[in-house]
């Protein structure tokens, strides 16, 4: 069969020693800061962006990748232990998970999501494997409308889908739109908003902006708290979950794997979507609901399976359409095109390399995972006691040397800092900077596309109704639109009542 | 982020019921801000030239982007989202300086090069905003500045405008 000749092309790029090394470098990096609280894969890659553009690019590829999902792995163990989720998906994970903890069952809530999320992960694989070919071969008969249609849902899916409030979001998905178009005309060449700075004509550099949005608005940030780090004071003991564990939590696995597969390959899906709708569907499944809240394991193998499930799937968009659909895939697709890559339908037949050796790779880094994260979880648990003082200054100091690299050009250094304060104020006003950086990176493929289905027909917006593709996406948009516009007024009243009863519930904030 | 998310919900939420009404126009402060953008970057590409639909210019893309700023900031100017805001603390001042010794590391950094001002800022965020004792930071800051340097110019090529320090170590060697 094909896919088996393609898997072992990808496992004989992936078990290059080279490869190997940068496996288990993306995977260890990706599960220290996963259970760094404050420092998430986002950041992460932004600031390791510039590093990886004097490495090959199977290699660059390969270790980012093995930072996000490893992330997905370390951002649980904070969840339990500590309340304090790693990374937006891990936030679910808290429900339950810190309960366990409390209830002196830290060990097999940590075992059985390290358990769920290689499942969920190679799952996801396994049907990144056997789907990819064939989604590519229908993807290039995919026209520029239909790319349209199907950025725009990405972007409205993330910014209603993110934390905190959707217009916001919207807000500034269309200020990361506007900062893309900074730089010469992609047709014309003409200049647009440079203010006569010949650095900015080949516009921002998208290194730069995520570095400061994530990286120094972070660190800026960070500055003004002063609690410390918690300790952590419970003994992790019985990580290996018990046969009742394994028999309470297989149908979560299985219900959590299949789940988060389907959402990561929507544009928009993958990771927070994914736990939030498995945790609804475990405690909608349970027998007796209460349970869920408690301590129950189903609450965190599902949710954490799930999570795992869709952030490896997230990269059948990515990889096939060229299009990332949240902001961490965002980087990556950045990081390809810093290597001269674009990818696309056609990545799987120019560089079968990257795209076959990327997923092989995937497995290699999953199972790294459990190991690192059942037996060794000791040793990241000590990673707590760095303090973030001396994380947050080194940190910076890679930000701030990284982002010269790029270029050799202190201008670059400028815009992070700029950038930085203003993803400070963005921390400080609620504005998330993610739909911000996912529509710098949309921005010019969105362009393209849009000149491009103006062009073919003949002017007329008459072409995303008689595309089908795109027809059903600004479709079912409108749907969705009013229907939320409806029942917007009943959800207002809903909420005054509700904000009124939990305000000390400070976890609610984030289904905003 | 997700940390920041909870952070900032806890922090804000007493606040909208007591003082809605008396401190509205704070939450409006950004909207503004974002309208202002938008409608200067509306006549920004207005004047780039829109072109024909069949044809466009360089300011039609800008111009449908733009447009669509203007609205969401505008919505949010009648409607202001007033959770999720952080208030002011008396650290937020701190930032201040953690900002200009940003600004002053990138005009040292231009003009003598990487050594000095990387063991400055370090030691200052250190010993300062990391409230670490002398020792440690002093020891941090020689030492990270050494393993950046080396990282950064020996291994990876990069290159720092010239430097002070490292040049004259070098000039000394080669005597």
């Amino acid at each position: 069969m094909d896919a088996f000749n393609n898997l072992g092309l990808g496992f004989s790029v992936a078990f290059e020693p080279m490869n190997l090394l940068f496996v288990f470098v993306g995977v260890v990096i990706g599960t220290a800061i996963g259970v760094l609280p404050g420092l998430g894969p986002t950041a992460t890659i932004a600031l390791l962006l510039p590093i990886t553009y004097t490495m090959d690019a199977t290699s660059a590829v390969i270790m980012l990748a093995g930072i996000y999902y490893g992330s997905m792995y370390g951002g649980t163990i904070t969840s339990v232990l500590l309340r304090i989720p790693g990374e937006a998906a891990s936030v679910v994970t808290t429900f339950d998970g810190y309960q366990m903890t409390k209830q002196g069952r830290a060990g097999p809530a940590l075992g059985i999501s390290a358990i769920g999320s290689f499942i969920g992960g190679t799952v996801a694989i396994i049907g990144l494997t056997f789907l990819a070919p064939v989604l590519a071969q229908v993807a290039v008969a995919v026209g520029p409308a239909s790319y349209v249609a199907i950025m725009v849902l990405g972007l409205f899916l993330v910014t209603s889908l993110g934390t905190g409030s959707t217009m916001k979001s919207l807000c500034m998905a269309a200020i990361g739109l506007l900062l893309s178009t900074v730089g010469q005309d992609p047709i014309t060449g003409t200049a647009r908003f440079t203010f006569g700075i010949p650095s900015l004509l080949g516009g921002f550099d998208f290194v730069a902006i995520a570095m400061g949005l994530f990286g120094v608005g972070q660190l800026l940030h960070s500055l003004e708290r002063t609690e410390k780090a918690q300790a952590i004071t419970t003994k992790i003991k019985n990580i290996w979950p018990s046969r009742k564990d394994f028999r309470d939590s297989s149908g979560a696995i299985a219900r959590g794997s299949l789940l988060g597969f389907v959402i990561g390959v929507l544009p928009g899906g993958g990771g927070v979507i994914s736990s939030l709708a498995s945790y609804a569907l475990e405690k909608r499944r349970a027998k007796d609901p209460s349970r869920f809240g408690n301590g129950a394991i189903e609450g965190v193998a599902g949710p954490e399976t799930a999570n795992n499930a869709s952030s490896t799937s997230a990269f059948i968009p990515l990889l096939i359409l060229g299009i990332p659909s949240n902001v961490v895939l965002a980087m990556l697709y950045g990081a390809l095109l810093l290597q001269g890559i674009t990818p696309g339908p056609s990545l799987i037949e120019d560089r079968p390399d990257i795209f076959w050796g990327v997923i092989a790779s995937m497995y290699i880094g999953n199972v790294m995972l459990v190991i690192l994260n059942i037996p060794l979880i000791g040793i990241f648990i000590q990673m707590l006691r760095v303090r973030t003082g001396i994380l947050a200054t080194f940190a910076l100091m890679v930000v701030m040397v990284g982002v010269y690299s790029i270029n050799n050009n202190p201008f670059d250094m400028w815009v992070v800092l700029i950038f930085g304060v203003f993803g400070w104020i963005m921390i400080k006003t609620g504005f998330d900077p993610g739909p911000l950086v996912l529509a710098f990176i949309l921005g010019p493929i969105l362009e393209r596309s849009f000149r491009q289905s103006m062009l073919i027909s003949d002017g007329s917006f008459g072409i995303f109704v008689t595309d089908p593709i795109s027809a059903t996406i600004f479709g079912a948009l409108a749907v969705s639109l009013t229907y939320s516009f409806i029942s917007r007024r009943r959800r207002v009243k809903a909420a005054q009542t509700l904000s009124r009863e939990c305000l000390g519930n400070g976890v609610s904030g984030v289904f905003h | 982020m997700s940390e920041d998310t909870l952070e900032a919900v806890q922090v804000a939420e007493p606040a909208p019921f007591a003082t809605a009404g008396r401190y509205q126009g704070r939450f409006r402060l950004v909207p503004v801000v974002l309208l202002a953008t938008g409608v200067a970057a509306v006549i920004g590409s207005w004047r780039l030239g829109l072109g024909e639909l069949t044809n466009p210019g360089p300011g039609l893309w800008p111009l449908v982007v733009s447009i669509a700023v203007s609205i969401s900031a505008a919505i949010l100017i009648v409607i202001p989202d007033i959770e999720a805001y952080e208030k002011w603390t008396r650290r937020t001042t701190l930032l201040v300086g953690g900002v200009l010794s940003l600004v002053v590391f990138i005009l040292l950094f231009t003009a003598i090069g990487f050594v000095v001002p990387a063991f400055l800022l370090l030691l200052l965020w250190l010993r300062v905003f990391g409230e670490e004792s002398w020792r440690l930071a002093l020891t941090l800051a020689g030492g990270g500045t050494a393993v950046f340097y080396v990282g950064f110019a020996v291994l990876l090529g990069v290159p720092f405008p010239d430097d002070i320090v490292a040049g004259t170590i070098t000039r000394l060697i080669g005597m």
